[in-house]
């Protein structure tokens, strides 16, 4: 039951980065995919219905952190309030932005919105940098390992939103969103795995990541050079969509399975109460969210609700 | 005041939670209403009546998204701002919102994303049903949030092993009449609010005579069964949680003695608490008293509105003292929770843990800075929902966020290349 429960917070946690990664990744690449307004349209266009998708996971992930391990979520906010805080304050207005952007009509109020995501996305990337960061640290610390990991994951962030824009930015044959954001993808593995060689040279240095695992911290780490090596070499912007997927999954897992974090076993009565209640929620998560990823492949011709 | 971290932690749950329940309390109360549309409109395959749904449906997602943006918010600050509360109660308190956050909000965002973004892109049975999935999780997130909601004012079904209570009986917890009996009148409330903002919506435009096939008369009609079928229940619902208060929970005395309980209850209040307490009691009585008397009025305007077809004034004078009827409920909805939220005070779970040892240690410039931004931006958030709500309001069918375009102005549709 315990690793039953472990797995499902990591399950939300990941599938979180992986999915949300993609639409916030794209809100920070946005001034340099979209330029003119229709663009700019698109892009919103692509992410909003789907992120409508992607940060319940998010939601989730917080939900069992309280629920089923309040230990960890007292040692995580303990240690990582304020970047918690400033994470919620720009998912916030991001969000705003997202939902705003198409009951405006004056254009300087369209790009407030605009900003609104932009900043927003940057805002969420960059804590999240941080929050990895400090949980591999064991809390944030003043070392040459925090800022080489943030940076990474932003870039991380921004490799995802590259590869998103260009399968879902494809539109008429003049526009070159996607083509701009698919050779985005090269450049942005490249800055990331630079960044993340550099964190990976880092972590043994005082102050740098505390694990009591160093095998399976420098396994994953690996697999994460590699994956972003692939992408960012010859087949880059093809394969992309699966290998931004893969390192950002790995990077997750690597942060669940390397950090030291207080656990205590699930209360019997309490797990199987959340595991019975779940179960016959679980068809219709996995139906909505298939559905939803596949129906958002097809850009909207016309504008919908959110653009 | 900017140095008292739990004051400003305080208020800023409560304005996050009552800006979330005055969006949420619209949401619960259209959604019916809306599918009721929408299942009408499929069963005929009717496209005018759909028009009605787009409508209403537009007026939805606009509320929706302030709703949405204030529950992710309430539920981060709840999981940042209050970890002395999840230390002791995660595996009794937050384990219905874990279960609110995966069985009820996850499902309920991505079928909203799938309905908004599935008008003409998928078969008309397959829309409705994403709309009935998103009906029926917003009603089962409103029981989670109730379950978590009425173990704090009267905790059951948990024993304290180490000082952290762990569930016993999912059962009581799950039937705690704090939480059944806040969960129905909570539902009739929404609903009850709901219908008027139709019928207000509806009164306006019957006063410019612009009624598309009927659809404002249906919702006049709506309303007024509404107004005049709803109070009863809203109120007896409410009433019988008076038995609750002053009752000792059953699990009273696991923590703290009957003379340490005494102790702190009397050591807690001042003058702001029992004020906001008995503003709250008084507006919430005065608004319902006022709503008994809204049904049998709102009868009489519906009979006469067809014999003063021919005194158009008249029928208009009639009509608009509906515009402000939804001033009541959403009065009513705002000061029923301060007073039941402050009632609660000192304690954040009856009995067992109080606000002060529920709060998460921290610093008095962070904690300032936080309520700072976050009132901000929800007194912007609301400020503009609100503006939106009305201007959408006020241009009816033709205007809404899901209206139909015309199709001569479409452009052609661009050939679509994907890999």
């Amino acid at each position: 039951m315990d690793v039953l429960s472990t797995v499902l917070l990591a399950l939300f946690v990941v599938g979180y980065l992986v999915l949300a990664g993609a639409d916030i990744g794209l809100g920070l690449l946005m001034p340099v995919v979209a330029r003119t307004p229709e663009q700019r349209r698109r892009a919103v266009a692509a992410i909003a219905p789907y992120f409508l998708a992607s940060e319940v996971w998010l939601v989730a992930a917080v939900g069992v952190l309280a629920g089923l391990f309040p230990a960890l979520d007292h040692h995580v906010v303990a240690e990582l309030w304020p970047v918690l805080v400033t994470l919620l304050g720009g998912w916030l207005v991001r969000d705003s932005g997202l939902w705003l952007r198409a009951r405006v009509d004056a254009p300087s109020r369209r790009a407030v919105c605009d900003t609104a995501v932009v900043a927003g996305s940057w805002v969420v990337a960059a804590s999240w940098g941080l929050v990895l960061a400090g949980l591999l640290t064991g809390g944030l610390t003043a070392s040459v390992f925090t800022p080489l990991c943030a940076v990474a994951v932003l870039a991380l962030f921004a490799l995802r939103g590259a590869s998103f824009g260009a399968e879902r930015l494809v539109g008429a044959l003049h526009d070159d969103s996607a083509d701009v954001a698919a050779r985005a993808t090269r450049v942005v593995a490249r800055v990331a795995l630079a960044a993340a060689l550099l964190a990976t040279g880092a972590a043994p240095l005082p102050g740098g990541v505390a694990t009591d695992r160093p095998v399976v911290a420098a396994a994953s780490a690996l697999v994460l050079l590699v994956l972003l090596a692939v992408t960012s070499g010859v087949r880059g912007p093809m394969l992309s969509r699966h290998t931004s997927a893969l390192a950002m999954g790995a990077a997750g897992v690597l942060t669940a399975l390397s950090a030291q974090l207080p656990t205590e076993p699930v209360p019997a009565t309490t797990a199987v109460f959340v595991w019975a209640a779940l179960a016959p929620a679980v068809p219709f998560m996995v139906l909505g969210q298939v559905w939803m990823y596949r129906l958002a492949r097809r850009p909207a011709p016309a504008p919908t609700f959110f653009a | 005041m900017f140095d008292d971290p739990l004051l400003l932690a305080r208020l800023q749950f409560a304005l996050t939670a009552a800006t979330h329940y005055v969006f949420v309390a619209l949401t619960l109360g259209l959604a019916p209403y809306i599918l009721v549309g929408q299942l009408v409109a499929t069963v005929r395959g009717d496209r005018r009546r759909m028009a009605s749904v787009r409508f209403w449906g537009g007026l939805y997602l606009v509320n929706y998204g302030m709703g949405v943006l204030s529950g992710l918010v309430m539920e981060l600050q709840l999981a940042v701002n209050w970890t002395g509360l999840h230390a002791v109660f995660g595996y009794s308190f937050a384990a219905p919102l874990a279960l609110e956050t995966m069985t009820a909000f996850f499902v309920e965002s991505t079928f909203l994303g799938l309905w908004i973004f599935g008008w003409d892109r998928m078969g008309r049975w397959a829309h409705l049903a994403c709309f009935a999935v998103v009906t029926g999780t917003a009603y089962l997130s409103a029981w989670w949030v109730l379950v978590a909601n009425g173990f704090l004012r009267h905790p059951v079904g948990f024993e304290i092993v180490d000082g952290v209570a762990h569930l016993t009986d999912p059962v009581a917890l799950m039937a705690n009449p704090a939480a059944l009996m806040a969960f129905l009148h909570i539902i009739t409330g929404a609903l009850l609010l709901g219908a008027l903002v139709v019928g207000a919506t509806s009164a306006h435009h019957l006063i410019r005579g612009n009624d598309p096939d009927g659809m404002f008369g249906r919702g006049l009609v709506y309303a007024t069964v509404m107004a005049c079928v709803m109070p009863l229940p809203v109120a007896a619902f409410g009433g019988t949680q008076f038995a609750l208060f002053g009752q000792d929970p059953p699990t009273s005395g696991l923590t703290y003695t009957a003379g340490e309980i005494e102790a702190i209850e009397a050591a807690s209040g001042g003058p702001l608490l029992t004020a906001a307490n008995t503003a709250g009691e008084v507006l919430m009585f005065t608004a319902w008293a006022l709503m008994f008397l809204l049904g049998p009025a709102m009868l009489v305007v519906l009979l006469l509105r067809r014999p003063l077809g021919r005194l158009p004034r008249l029928r208009n004078l009639l009509l608009a003292p509906l515009l402000i009827t939804p001033v009541l409920p959403y009065l009513a909805s705002v000061a029923g929770w301060v007073f039941r939220e402050t009632n609660r005070q000192p304690w954040a779970v009856v009995h067992h843990l109080t606000t002060a040892d529920a709060v998460t240690p921290m610093a008095p410039g962070m904690a300032a800075a936080s309520f700072s931004f976050f009132t901000g931006a929800f007194a912007v958030l609301a400020a503009t929902t609100s503006w939106l709500l009305v201007r959408y309001a006020r241009r009816g069918p033709g205007g809404g966020p899901l209206a139909e375009r015309p199709a001569d102005a479409e452009e052609p549709a661009a050939p679509v290349t994907s890999f």
